[in-house]
């Protein structure tokens, strides 16, 4: 205290109403209070009318003019009020010195060391228990992270709801029969049943293409798989996933949206441009005695994008 | 004198702008509701494996239902289209339609014999046929340089070397639903012309085209026939089906209700961000020097 007293008091600048840094900016001042007047005027009618047009509920489009175009003229008059009307300045605010004298800071120093880290170390069951407590808070605090990321996935990685005889449905739960599609056709198809369901159309989603009026065979080994030059594959890209759902029928490509990979349809979907590292998984496909599409098997393969325990 | 005049220019300015602005944006907020493309809606028209109609040979004649009809060209034109034919498209396709142009190189050029009426008119009278150049990835839309009845004409010639199937469609919109048209669009075309229709790069050079200027019965024509490297899409798709598709490119494609007054082609929200961005930050921009100037 008796530092404070020892200090030179400010010196406040005294200026005269008339000093030029008093007036306001503008040269016609009352004309320009009527025009901001004249703002606010327009301002709050526009700011009753959103009130009545929300009242009487009107069209969307009255509310965001009267309200955007009442808090538009307010903010206009505001910034023209400050701008104009208030003293123009600049002014130049005298303060004393901040800092405290090197004796005050040196007292504080000593007494923290002195008379803080004392108290401090005589509560050390206090800090242990602190201690414990923030630990076992950090620990927690990471259960709902690891919940967040939802159950394990366990076998559902490798496994898709195609099964031995499993209809192909199109999207509105129809049968494909061999007579629908003609050469140079794709149509999404789904598991019977599931084409509604999230399962379905994320795991199962597959683009049935017919490639020819005879058995088809896209590789070695996959001779039963075409019939009737009817292939199936995955939609989903193995790259990260994206539905595969552009077919160029003459160069018998499957292209992916997202980075373009590109399949080549007629040789086992093996990707022959693009990021994706692995071929579309073929579903095996088969008729029933009235010729109705069905699934051999699931697929040959785990479908979409890589995972870490897959081999 | 400027000096005086040119805060109240602004104040003028932007009492005249601002609530324009929000009145702009407050009708582009209220654009038409977007079609839900929720996928349980589709269920117009019927399974077609059952109502596809075949003709005694086992060539798949119509899909089933009235809101398309599919007509083969009358077979008194067929004169005319061989001496057109000949004039404009022998040079490649040879004179015999098969592909073999006069130097012999067979499968140098498409083999037309038994591609059906549709086909064929759907290639000249969207102007690719005659090509601009033939040795092009893929043909451009442009004006035709035959019209309608020269085009019936070399569809008739080459539907007597061999009839085929679909005939030439002529598509009946009046019962046709835009909303399941919507559905049906962004499950079937929408992944390569996207779902404004503007179209969009494929792979090797290839496109798929705009649709903003696709007359409706070759919009039917391409479905059908899947010209160049488009699918073609039959049993899965009926009649009645493929005019929703038709109405959906016809009047929300070709007619966008862009009420807020730019469409910018249909981009979507990052082009839209854009501008508002550029507009906005711009205008936030003046209006922070006009409060920051010091007379």
């Amino acid at each position: 205290m008796s530092e404070h007293e020892q200090r030179t008091p400010v010196q406040l600048s005294t200026v005269s109403a008339d000093d030029p840094h008093l007036q306001p900016a503008a040269r016609r001042p009352e004309l320009v209070e009527r025009v901001i007047a004249l703002t606010f005027f327009f301002g709050v009618v526009l700011l009753v009318g959103f009130g009545a047009c929300y009242w009487v509920n009107a069209a969307p489009w009255t509310l965001g003019a009267t309200l955007g175009g009442g808090s538009t003229l307010l903010g206009i008059g505001l910034i023209a009020w400050g701008k104009y009307l208030m003293p123009r300045g600049p002014f130049v605010e005298e303060r004393h010195e901040a800092a405290s004298t090197t004796e005050e800071r040196s007292a504080f120093a000593a007494a923290i060391v002195e008379r803080g880290g004392g108290v401090i170390k005589r509560r050390k069951f206090l800090g242990g228990l602190l201690g414990a407590g923030m630990g076992i808070f950090g620990v927690v605090s990471a259960f709902p992270l690891v919940r967040s990321l939802g159950p394990l996935p366990k076998g559902t990685l490798f496994h898709t709801d195609w099964a031995k005889g499993t209809y192909l449905v199109d999207i509105t739960g129809r049968r494909v029969h061999q007579d629908d599609l003609a050469v140079g056709s794709i149509v999404t198809v789904y598991p019977e049943g599931l084409q509604d369901s999230d399962n379905g159309q994320a795991v199962d989603q597959t683009v049935l293409i017919r490639l020819s009026n005879e058995d088809f065979v896209t590789q070695k080994g996959r001779e039963t798989w075409g019939p009737q030059g009817y292939v199936a594959y995955s939609k989903l890209c193995t790259h990260l996933g994206c539905p595969v759902g552009l077919y160029e029928q003459e160069l018998q490509l499957l292209v992916c949206p997202c980075h373009q990979s590109m399949f080549d349809v007629t040789n086992g979907a093996i990707p022959n441009f693009g990021p994706a590292p692995r071929p579309l998984p073929q579903l095996p496909l088969m008729f029933d005695a009235s010729g109705y599409l069905q699934s051999q098997s699931d697929f040959n393969q785990p479908v979409g994008p890589g995972f870490w325990e897959r081999s | 004198m400027s000096r005086s005049r040119t805060p109240f220019l602004v104040l003028a300015t932007l009492v005249v702008v601002g609530p324009a602005l929000s009145l702009a944006s407050a009708a582009w907020a209220s654009t038409n509701p977007h079609t839900p493309y929720q996928t349980g809606r589709v269920d117009a028209g019927t399974p077609n494996s059952t109502s596809v109609v075949k003709n005694s040979a086992g060539q798949v004649v119509s899909y089933g239902d009235s809101a398309i009809t599919y007509t083969t060209p009358s077979s008194s034109l067929a004169t005319l289209g061989q001496s057109l034919f000949l004039e404009n498209c022998a040079s490649c396709h040879g004179t015999a339609a098969n592909g073999v142009p006069a130097d012999g190189t067979s499968g140098a050029y498409p083999n037309l014999v038994g591609l059906g009426p549709a086909t064929i008119d759907f290639w000249i009278e969207s102007g690719r046929m005659p090509a601009a150049d033939p040795r092009a990835v893929q043909a451009r839309r442009r004006t035709p340089r035959l019209d309608h009845t020269q085009a019936l004409a070399i569809a008739a010639w080459i539907n007597s070397l061999s009839p085929a199937y679909p005939g030439v469609p002529n598509v009946n919109l009046k019962n046709a639903n835009v909303s399941d048209g919507a559905a049906l669009f962004a499950l079937n075309c929408a992944a390569c012309h996207t779902i404004e229709g503007d179209g969009d790069a494929l792979a090797s050079g290839t496109f798929a085209p705009s649709l903003r200027n696709v007359p409706a019965n070759q919009v039917v024509e391409a479905i059908r026939t899947g010209p160049g490297n488009m699918p073609r899409f039959t049993g899965n798709l009926s009649d009645y089906q493929v005019a929703d598709i038709v109405k959906y490119v016809t009047t929300e494609i070709q007619h966008p209700q862009n009420t807020g007054g730019f469409g910018l082609g249909g981009l979507g929200p990052v082009a839209e961000g854009f501008v508002g961005l550029l507009l906005g930050v711009g205008l936030l921009a003046l209006v922070g020097f006009w409060v920051g100037e010091r007379q």
